[in-house]
């Protein structure tokens, strides 16, 4: 198998590997190591932005270079219910091969499973707020 | 370059071996056809196919005329294995053979099976043996053909072929045959004495050329009770081989395979005391870092074979994590993007998880303490990593 010199950059050098802790950290996960592919995001918001991102991978090259590139890029962003970058867009910067679209979709998955957390989080202490 | 633990898939050639190979291509008097008896260039190049095959045969206890030179051990399976169902295909269509052979054997049976044969696949214990009795009860009056391989090539152990040959001598017309490529230098064979009719060598896997095997016919008298085997030819176009294998010999590559075979057989005590103590230290480098698991009877196997899986850790990343340090084997068939799992390591009773995630070290002559300490500690680290990663942590 070879790898793009990003795919081999953020999977050699993996930053960001971890979990967060702490009442404004809201985690994601996806897929299953038993099925060979599980991902995990933690994403701390401050002010509806992501202000740290960690993330774990039992997973191919591609899977924990792309996961590794979307903790590092997600840090300033404010959070939504999307991808920093979109699946196809993970595609083409990672060169990863059709037969592992399964696993973009996987990091989707996590991905949003975390920032669903924190909005749903955002949207009950607003209501909250409000004495609803 | 990263250190080569892959000795398994092939060996660098000999220098001894390729120094010979280079004389018989250099010289200009040993380029004549060995078929060729007209002429003295045709004696000299016959002459050096004999004295090849004398080494052969003489490395593992057979006969140089039961010596049938191929292009490597996958002709010489498929010769086997087509050659004695074609021959004997009125007698009986079953063949026996295990879910662990190489592809060089099942592919051939599959074959078989489309054109009609019924194939019994063994299943071996989790530790990759096969108890013989498993042979003699898969036995039936149609059976023709046992096949079964010596040292499992990516595990390493080493099957009992001398009971099974004593199993299939007593069940008249079931002919044996053994894929013994990795054998060679490795462990002792003793083709006359095992009760084997048929047996493949390849030169590559024992610091021969690649391109050149044999495959052993044995030469059994009527009178030793067991009759002679016989063998359906594959391919046609001039006699040679005793008409089992037509096409001019390639005299450097043969001379090539006996130098080899000599060598190995001379070297093979020392050398393998000398592996094996490798092998220790290779072993309880990885098992200290826990979560390791080996694969294949330790007590049983050559020592130029480990076969470990990493719990923890994902195959494709592991393969991919080491790739620049080592050169290594792993558990999976990279035949696309997705890899599949070893069906050795699945027979055995692994799950897909660890068959993905286990490595095959082939450890061999030039194999030294340095390469294995080097191996150890890339391993250490990337096993690490990926387990943190994975938020596996340490499995110990």
């Amino acid at each position: 198998m070879n790898y793009n010199d990003l795919t081999r950059r953020y999977f050699e050098s993996t930053a960001n590997v971890g979990e967060l802790k702490g009442p404004d950290v809201f985690r994601g996960a996806a897929g299953n190591r038993d099925q060979g592919t599980w991902v995990q995001f933690d994403l701390r918001i401050k002010a509806g932005a992501v202000s740290a991102a960690s993330f774990l991978a039992f997973a191919c090259p591609h899977t924990i270079a792309a996961s590794a590139w979307l903790a590092e890029r997600a840090v300033g962003r404010p959070v939504n219910s999307l991808l920093p970058v979109g699946v196809p867009e993970l595609r083409d910067r990672f060169a990863v091969p059709i037969e592992k679209m399964g696993r973009l979709l996987i990091i989707e998955d996590a991905w949003l499973a975390a920032t669903v957390a924190a909005l749903d989080y955002r949207e009950s202490a607003h209501i909250s707020d409000r004495g609803e | 370059m990263p250190v080569y633990l892959d000795h398994a898939a092939t060996t660098p050639v000999d220098v001894r071996v390729a120094a010979s190979m280079a004389e018989v291509l250099r010289s200009e008097t040993e380029y004549g056809n060995p078929a060729s008896a007209s002429h003295v260039y045709g004696d000299i190049a016959g002459a050096l196919v004999e004295s090849a095959r004398r080494q052969v045969a003489a490395a593992v206890g057979a006969d140089a005329a039961e010596v049938i030179w191929t292009s490597g051990a996958t002709e010489a399976n498929n010769l086997a294995i087509f050659g004695v169902a074609q021959y004997y295909r009125e007698r009986g269509r079953h063949i026996v053979t295990s879910r662990t052979e190489h592809k060089a054997v099942l592919d051939p049976c599959r074959e078989l099976e489309r054109r009609g044969w019924q194939v019994s696949y063994l299943v071996p214990d989790k530790e990759g043996m096969l108890d013989p009795a498993q042979v003699g009860a898969a036995l039936r009056p149609d059976t023709v053909l046992v096949s079964l391989m010596h040292v499992n090539n990516e595990i390493g152990v080493v099957q009992n072929i001398a009971a099974v040959g004593a199993i299939c001598a007593r069940h008249g017309g079931t002919w044996l045959h053994v894929d013994a490529a990795q054998s060679v230098g490795k462990c002792p064979i003793d083709f006359a004495g095992a009760g084997v009719d048929l047996m493949s060598l390849s030169a590559h896997k024992t610091y021969g050329p690649k391109g050149v095997g044999a495959l052993l016919v044995a030469k059994r008298s009527e009178s030793a009770g067991r009759g002679r085997v016989q063998l359906t030819a594959l391919q046609f176009g001039g006699g040679q081989e005793r008409g089992l294998r037509a096409g001019t010999l390639a005299t450097h590559q043969v001379v090539g395979m006996g130098l080899a075979f000599e060598l190995a057989a001379t070297l093979s005590s020392v050398e393998t005391a000398r592996v094996a103590r490798l092998q220790q230290r290779l072993w309880r480098g990885l098992a200290a870092l826990g979560g390791v698991l080996r694969n294949g009877s330790a007590a049983r196997s050559v020592p130029h074979v480990l076969n470990v899986s990493f719990e923890g850790v994902e195959g494709e990343s592991l393969l991919a994590a080491i790739r620049p340090h080592l050169a290594v084997s792993t558990g999976s068939a990279c035949t696309s993007a997705l890899a599949e799992p070893s069906y050795v390591l699945r027979a055995l009773g692994r799950s897909e998880r660890l068959s993905e995630s286990s490595l095959r070290f082939g450890l061999g002559r030039a194999t030294t303490e340095d390469d294995i300490d080097t191996a150890v500690t890339i391993l250490a680290r990337e096993v690490e990593r990926l387990r943190q990663v994975a938020g596996a942590a340490t499995v110990k």
